[in-house]
């Protein structure tokens, strides 16, 4: 957890990020070869390493709308250990439902992965140890923090694209929610919502900031997410070797304006790029597949105001 | 190994198996982890504790209830809570539960009532006028329907009341004497049952999050139902109570997890509704993933098993007629 992309640093001190969107049109395509030869482009320091992919296993999830699909989760297993990672672990720490064995099955993780006993880590039940925050965004101060992600050589936030109710969206660095334990916490984590969601997310990833993101994005949720939005089918895949990179590539292919969104634009002062001029796009460019994701009326103010479907065709700017 | 139903030869095998998994995990220092070699914790802890002296085995299982009480009991922090860890210094919502573990293997002791006299000293953080205002100018709509002058219990310190770790402290409330319950705890029990039925999804059952978001009404999740609904077990005629009973109870053919399995099985059986096959379905299920090696689920399952555990005890009749 010490390598430089850990470190907090003002935006000028750090080089340009890299981000990739792929296209994938479903969760039927061989998703393995997408992802293997884009994490190839990234160059990552994989060999004997042990990768933590800290996905988002929400809660029921039939249709699979909600969590990030099974069958990225498995490709990009798959793909780190054919690029000489030693170990994949499958980690989360639901912050709703506390049998993750029933999300497992609701989502048919069984499918991809039959051994869940020994691929799947409940991060809510891992053993503890306290980590000081090194930032004071909320007053938090210090969590405890699961071993799992503390021990990882490389820590992949894996989200799915989604609108959110309370913060706009949910991307990679929110996702990092999960890796607070919910032994100590409860279920929900109420101890972040009352120190501030945008708060507890920087706190978070200053904390534990992921290596690397991959976003599911080819179907993503827009309206009242996290779980009652409505499935949105986009067909991409978004990859990045920098969490605050990525998720502000998200936000612009969702036709929203990342600079507005309170804790993205924060996360920008330290902890990645959010600025187009420093990110280097590889595969398609956000206003290529730019589509637009409905929000709340309470965030209509993120929205670039793109017609429904999305492409690129502004209909007013604010 | 084969199964059936509770009291069975084969659901007994099932159970010893459990049993001899859970004295095997004993940590030395006489604690259990939520994993075999964990860090010893409360909750598995607490847990494992009540299935081993439901077994009533005598000196079989005593040095092992003995060495796990006494971690307890080491862990008991000045002011009379628990934490989740050993090596952490402020109390939550484990309180409950170790004082439910203390109180069924040594029944009201001083360590136990002074738990619970830190939980009725423990008050839910409610919103402030800023945070009230902020949800009524909501552009969205209302944000979420629920009474918060209603106090329950939180998880963790100064958060809100929640319907888990309240239904938690409901149940040991119910299982200590009267002469116990001071004014203060009886008002705390009035107000954390009116909590619950406030917090109830509308058509029934109980969720961990609000009950209802922007008018979406939220989807019920078996754990939360479960401890509620025996939270409230001595309030059978509730409407509340009848509706997420039924509810727990169509649940039941989709319910996977095995803890969720144990748990609802457990919940149905002390309203005195008796489903066929559920000891079979929780052998399959750990047969297939071994609980994912989750000492809490395995001492859950393990005293759902039980046919004469006392705790959460089988009602011999249907309790609340649907």
């Amino acid at each position: 957890m010490n390598s430089p992309n850990t470190a907090l640093s003002p935006s000028f001190a750090r080089p340009p990020s890299r981000v990739a969107i792929r296209r994938a049109a479903s969760y039927d395509v061989d998703l393995l070869p997408i992802l293997r030869e884009t994490l190839r482009e990234f160059d990552l320091p994989l060999q004997g390493k042990s990768v933590l992919l800290k996905v988002n296993f929400v809660c029921h999830d039939p249709f699979g709308a909600i969590s990030t699909h099974p069958a990225v989760v498995v490709a990009a297993r798959e793909a780190f250990l054919s690029l000489g990672a030693a170990s994949v672990t499958i980690a989360d720490g639901p912050g709703l439902e506390r049998d993750i064995e029933a999300i497992a099955e609701s989502m048919r993780l069984r499918d991809f992965i039959p051994s869940l006993s020994t691929s799947l880590v409940d991060l809510n039940t891992d053993d503890v140890h306290p980590v000081a925050l090194k930032t004071r965004a909320s007053t938090l101060k210090k969590l405890y923090l699961p071993a799992t992600v503390l021990g990882a050589d490389l820590v992949v936030s894996m989200p799915k694209m989604k609108t959110h109710h309370w913060s706009g969206v949910t991307l990679s660095l929110k996702n990092m929610f999960g890796i607070v334990p919910g032994s100590c916490y409860g279920w929900p984590k109420n101890i972040l919502h009352w120190a501030g969601i945008a708060n507890s997310i920087l706190d978070i990833n200053s904390a534990v900031r992921p290596h690397f993101a991959i976003v599911d994005g080819i179907t993503g949720m827009e309206g009242n997410g996290p779980i009652q939005g409505t499935p949105k089918s986009c067909g991409l895949l978004i990859l990045g070797n920098d969490p605050v990179a990525v998720d502000a590539t998200c936000a612009r292919v969702m036709g929203l304006r990342p600079e507005r969104i309170d804790y993205l634009r924060r996360a920008g002062l330290l902890l990645g790029h959010l600025h187009e001029e420093k990110i280097l796009q590889i595969g398609e460019k956000p206003e290529q597949v730019q589509t637009s994701f409905a929000v709340l009326d309470d965030f209509r103010h993120l929205s670039m105001g793109l017609k429904p479907n999305g492409n690129g065709t502004p209909l007013a700017t604010s | 190994m084969t199964t059936n139903f509770s009291g069975a030869p084969g659901s007994q095998s099932f159970r010893n198996i459990l049993i001899q998994l859970l004295v095997e995990a004993q940590n030395s220092d006489g604690g259990w982890g939520y994993h075999r070699a964990g860090q010893s914790a409360t909750e598995p802890t607490a847990w494992t504790l009540c299935a081993l002296h439901n077994e009533d085995r005598g000196p079989a299982l005593s040095k092992q209830i003995s060495l796990g009480k006494d971690w307890l009991l080491r862990n008991q922090l000045g002011d009379g809570s628990w934490p989740s860890f050993a090596s952490q210094t402020e109390g939550c919502w484990v309180t409950s539960l170790a004082c439910l573990a203390l109180h069924e293997i040594a029944g009201e002791s001083d360590a136990v009532m002074l738990g619970f006299e830190w939980l009725c000293h423990t008050w839910p953080r409610t919103p402030n006028f800023w945070q009230r205002l902020r949800q009524r100018l909501s552009q969205s709509g209302v944000v979420s329907r629920q009474n918060n002058s209603l106090a329950g219990w939180p998880w963790t310190n100064s958060t809100g009341s929640w319907v888990e770790p309240t239904s938690y402290t409901l149940i040991l409330m119910r299982r200590l004497a009267p002469k116990h319950l001071s004014r203060l705890a009886l008002k705390r029990k009035e107000l954390a049952e009116a909590m619950l039925c406030d917090r109830m999804c509308p058509g029934g059952g109980w969720n961990s999050g609000n009950p209802l978001v922007y008018g979406v009404p939220g989807e019920p999740l078996v754990g939360p139902t479960v401890w509620a609904l025996l939270a409230l077990r001595e309030s059978a005629e509730l409407p509340q109570v009848r509706a997420s009973l039924q509810w727990l109870e169509k649940s039941m053919p989709q319910i996977h997890g095995s803890v969720s399995v144990a748990i609802a099985h457990m919940c149905l059986e002390a309203y005195g509704r008796h489903i066929p096959g559920m000891d079979s379905h929780l052998q399959a299920r750990f047969e297939t993933d071994r609980f994912l090696n989750n000492i809490s689920v395995t001492a859950l399952a393990a005293l759902e098993l039980n046919p004469v555990r006392n705790f959460f005890s089988p009602a011999a009749q249907e309790v609340a007629a649907l």
